[in-house]
């Protein structure tokens, strides 16, 4: 849709969605303004979903004052970061120079219809961005890949496999009396997830959950730091993780461990409060572990589960998501049938996660053109000199001949969306906080499109 | 003014409106059917259906189409979309089909099929969001969805504190509103539950240890809220022991126990099993059926199954757990899902050579076969629980063919044919009554006035079928399809792809329970309820999506 003077106007469908009688904020449009100066008032928001982390916490209440956003009351210090980084992306670029946004979208229409094999990298978006995205990849014969896509598919290779036996945000805070995090360090990442999860204030199962153990199977440095936890520590470097966790399966089943020494006195502790226990969750962050293991892990918790729950509860949880990875993965699948990676290039879908990574396919010169999106955080795309299409934030354009950057507004930012969360259940709608320049990836991806016909 | 569209020489079934095979005419303009016009310059396109059936657009009444289970099938089972890919330029949008279809690709099936209305079974309040992002992406066909309730842990705990029925009127309504829903729907009512806190079965005067409540409690709280709001639809019913040998008694029960409440039971197949013969697993197909043809309080949908691979997906974590022992190939997904619910997906083969499954085949035969009265019966097959939805013709083929029907017996394990009384049943299903059961029922059902019928006022969604003796090849490819009065197939391809609206009902409530809510919310639950609530602007979506309110009229 167009504006009478040609340019584009920004996605509004999804900011109108949600009249927040506290947001007043106006739909932004893409006519640039070049004059503006926000006006001197400060806006507050309440029950904000913070776009930064796969946890998807739902209660900030932030600030706006002179397109700057920031976090009131709650205690989150990637969310501080991420908004206090979250800076208005700045102007279209064509081969690093500053251009205006028509010019912008047409070179990149140009680079698209040049190109036989594109890749589409990044994903990282709100639902809209990847219907809008995936819609685009139909159309160019285009290769989807998320950034996090070695993370997201160690959990997509168990459960083709296996299957998974898992369990939500909710059920944890409520009900499990044994926590195990496996290798997951939720200080840095997650930070809010014991405040949340493991040391709620009440829970609706107080008997069971009043005595709530956490062990930690990690390095010791990586333990949680949340106060009031009752936690257990097995002190495992990373690439003992598995035959750790093996060892306790072992031990579950009444087997020789196959440990000595400390660890496997730990482990029989362990096996012990996991008998006993109501209801146990094991939790691992996909992002954290390391490549070569992390199926092997992943698979062998899952399996833990499995043996478990014959005789009590178990499940386990995954704790990541980050830059819209839980929303790329759901949309992809709804869409397509597939998780990612796969490819449009073909005359049917083509799933193939082994194949279909970026790193991969730039290494091996299999594409010749990189559409990279990315709108929560800083990120450019990987090392290559293909021609190259950035929709994203401030900081994720390249500056080097055959670029294109398209300056795009971050979701529960500069405009109103949808996100997934960790869990892959609940999706929380994302507020706009600020007035804002840019369009949405949405939008851009759909005039992209539009432009190709 | 739009030109209309008209329609002579079919031969019209339009049970709603009391036409059975007369050769009538009809006129499509954009705002629905109308009377012939006086001025025949009115009339643009013109079709000659001689040798045709008409029907009104077909309406499932139970499909799981949307929602975080359907999409785990999806990513678990990529050799399910690998038999079944949907190829560039055969449909706007490219997918796969089969067991686990993606999104456009159902819309696109069901419309090539004749069917314009769907509608999800098993939406959670918790993953409402992403059920309706699904149905979004669903393109042609009307939808809507049923919430869940009596696996909440809210409601649990209202119940177990005594609340004043008024409160839980209140809560049914509110969460119809949140979810954006159209009827609720209670699954293994505090089974799901208390397989949380380990119990392993739960019938129907069994207490969940956590909340000391038996599904019998939890049901009649639901249903007489229900009644009591005024919904079009009344209890949708996942009942207790579901696929459990002699659950037969549990169904007969849970009838009992609704005392002339109007009530819905759900794929009542998978619920109709006794424990007689060697194998101790037998028909209660005679039984159950009895039961319905004097409860006229009670509607049912059969979900049949059908031989081949397919996967199940279920709401029904307790059961599916079960059942994941059985399942095929051996991979299975199980959820404990925020305080709300669970579910379960279990890949599933049929085998017509296995006794069991065979003996499921005839059961739900039996029970299309012995129910009396088709306005009180759906045709389904609890897509993809029993088959895929796209083997609906097949279906309709051995429902209204006897010596197929026959045909097929003869085929399967012959000790589950000889245990079954299907030989014996002689009757066949009529145009008229197959119209009932696809069309005009499912529409009475759900209080759709406009759907379901061919009568001036219908929205316009008609099906053209050329008449043919093979039943299957009839109903698999329609010759025209019209939606909303637009053509959108023709010959069993897809010419057109309109929007489907979304179909909701919103009692009116007392806001005060919101205070409650929010304050449970606020205590125990990781959302607020402002967040979880799915805004009508998401699903109206600028445009691209539209709802559609159903009156409900309280009853005092």
């Amino acid at each position: 849709m167009l504006t009478c003077n040609g340019l584009p106007t920004v996605d509004a469908s999804v900011a109108e969605a949600h009249h927040d009688p506290v947001n007043s904020l106006p739909v932004s449009s893409a006519v640039p303004k070049q004059n503006a100066v926000d006006s001197a008032h400060e806006i507050l928001h309440h029950e904000v979903s913070c776009p930064f982390c796969g946890l998807l916490c739902d209660d900030l209440t932030t600030r706006t004052e002179n397109q700057r956003v920031t976090v009131q009351a709650i205690a989150c210090p990637k969310a501080t970061r991420a908004f206090d980084a979250c800076v208005p992306p700045g102007e279209p670029l064509i081969d690093g120079k500053p251009a205006a946004l028509d010019d912008a979208l047409a070179a990149a229409t140009r680079l698209l219809k040049r190109s036989r094999q594109p890749l589409f990298g990044g994903l990282a978006t709100d639902v809209n961005g990847m219907r809008a995205a995936l819609a685009l990849a139909e159309r160019c014969g285009a290769i989807l890949d998320h950034r996090h896509g070695e993370a997201l598919n160690h959990g997509v290779q168990v459960l083709q496999s296996r299957g998974q036996t898992t369990t939500t945000l909710a059920e944890v805070r409520n009900r499990a009396d044994l926590v195990v995090l496996v290798g997951a360090n939720i200080n840095d990442d997650f930070p809010r997830f014991a405040e949340i999860c493991l040391a709620p204030a009440e829970t609706l199962h107080p008997a069971g959950t009043a005595g709530r153990q956490v062990w930690h199977l990690g390095p010791r440095a990586e333990r949680p730091r949340q106060a009031g936890l009752r936690l257990e520590q097995i002190a495992c470097p990373q690439a003992e993780l598995l035959d750790t966790l093996n060892a306790l399966r072992a031990s579950l089943r009444g087997r020789a461990q196959g440990l000595t020494g400390q660890r496997a006195k730990a482990i029989t502790a362990l096996a012990a409060a996991v008998k006993q226990a109501a209801y146990t969750v094991f939790v691992w962050a996909p992002g954290q572990l390391d490549a070569c293991a992390a199926e092997l892990l992943i698979g062998s918790i899952g399996e833990l589960c499995g043996e478990l729950n014959r005789s009590q509860r178990a499940a386990g949880l995954a704790l990541g998501g980050n830059d819209g990875a839980q929303t790329a993965l759901a949309a992809t699948a709804w869409t397509t049938g597939y998780p990612l990676r796969l490819s449009y290039a073909g005359p049917t879908i083509d799933f193939d996660p082994l194949r279909y990574q970026t790193r991969r396919l730039l290494a091996e010169q299999a594409v010749d053109a990189l559409l990279w999106i990315n709108c929560f955080s800083p990120a450019p795309p990987p090392d290559n000199d293909l021609p190259c299409v950035v929709i994203g934030t401030a900081g994720s354009e390249l500056r080097r001949p055959g670029s294109v950057f398209l300056p795009a507004g971050t979701p529960g930012v500069d405009h109103a969306g949808q996100l997934m969360r960790t869990d892959a259940v609940v999706a929380l709608p994302l507020k706009q906080l600020r007035d804002s320049d840019a369009a949405s990836a949405a939008g851009l991806l759909r005039e992209l499109a539009r432009r190709l016909d | 003014m739009a030109k209309l569209t008209a329609l002579h020489g079919g031969r019209v079934y339009d049970p709603a409106n009391g036409v059975n095979g007369e050769v009538r005419s009809i006129y499509l303009g954009p705002n629905g059917i109308v009377p012939a016009p006086a001025d025949p310059g009115e009339i643009g396109a013109s079709h000659d259906l001689s040798g045709c059936v008409v029907m009104a657009g077909g309406i499932d009444i139970h499909t799981h189409i949307g929602g975080g289970k359907v999409n785990l099938a999806r990513m678990m089972l990529p050799e399910d979309h690998a038999r079944d890919a949907v190829a560039r330029g055969v449909h706007p949008r490219m997918g796969c089909g089969h067991a686990a279809p993606s999104t456009f690709t159902v819309g696109y099936r069901y419309a090539e099929m004749g069917y314009t209305a769907c509608f999800e079974p098993a939406m959670l309040l918790s993953n409402a969001r992403q059920a309706h992002l699904e149905m979004g992406d669903t393109p042609i066909v009307d939808k809507g969805a049923y919430v869940l309730l009596g696996n909440d842990d809210l409601l649990l705990r209202m119940l177990a504190g005594k609340a004043d029925p008024a409160a839980v009127r209140d809560y049914i309504a509110w969460t119809l509103d949140a979810a954006q829903a159209m009827a609720i729907k209670v699954v293994n009512p505090g089974g799901i539950n208390a397989f949380k806190f380990n119990q392993r079965k739960l019938d129907l005067d069994e207490e969940n240890t956590a909340y000391g409540l038996t599904p019998r409690q939890i049901l009649l709280a639901l249903a007489e809220g229900i009644h009591t709001l005024g919904l079009p639809h009344p209890l949708h019913i996942h009942g207790s022991n579901l696929g459990v040998p002699g659950n037969l008694d549990t169904t007969l029960q849970t009838i009992q126990a609704l005392e002339g409440l109007p009530a819905h039971l759900t794929h009542i197949q998978f619920h109709a099993y006794g424990t007689e013969g060697d194998r101790k697993f037998s028909s209660g197909a005679a039984q159950i059926a009895e039961a319905f043809n004097r409860s006229p309080n009670l509607s049912m949908d059969i979900g049949q199954i059908l031989f081949g691979q397919t996967v199940t997906e279920s709401g029904d974590s307790m059961r599916q757990y079960a059942g994941s022992a059985f399942g095929s190939p051996k991979k299975s997904v199980l959820m404990d899902i925020e305080c709300d619910a669970g579910c379960g997906v279990v890949p599933f083969r049929y085998r017509d050579k296995n006794f069991v499954n065979a003996l499921q085949w005839t059961i739900g035969l039996e029970l299309f076969l012995l129910a009396d009265d088709p306005w009180r019966l759906f045709l389904t097959t609890d897509h993809p629980n029993g088959a895929p939805f796209t083997s609906y013709p097949h279906l309709i083929r051995l429902l209204m063919d006897r010596s197929f029907r026959n045909d097929m017996l003869a085929t399967i394990n012959p000790d589950a044919a000889a245990a079954s009384t299907l030989a014996s049943l002689t009757r066949e299903y009529s145009l008229y009554e197959i119209a009932i059961l696809t069309r005009a029922g499912p529409a009475r059902s759900l209080g759709l006035d406009t759907l379901g019928h061919l009568g001036v006022g219908a929205r316009g969604d008609v099906t053209v079928y050329t008449d043919h003796p093979d039943r299957e090849r009839m109903f698999q490819r329609p010759r025209y399809v019209f939606k909303a009065g637009e053509m959108i197939v023709r010959d069993g391809e897809l010419v057109a792809s309109p929007t489907g609206a979304t179909h909701v009902v919103k009692p009116a409530y007392d806001r005060a329970i919101e205070k409650h809510i929010a304050d449970y919310y606020q205590r125990f639950m990781t959302v607020r309820p402002n967040n979880l609530r799915v805004a009508a602007g998401e699903i109206e979506d600028d445009g691209r999506g539209r709802l559609v309110v159903h009156h409900t009229g309280r009853r005092v």
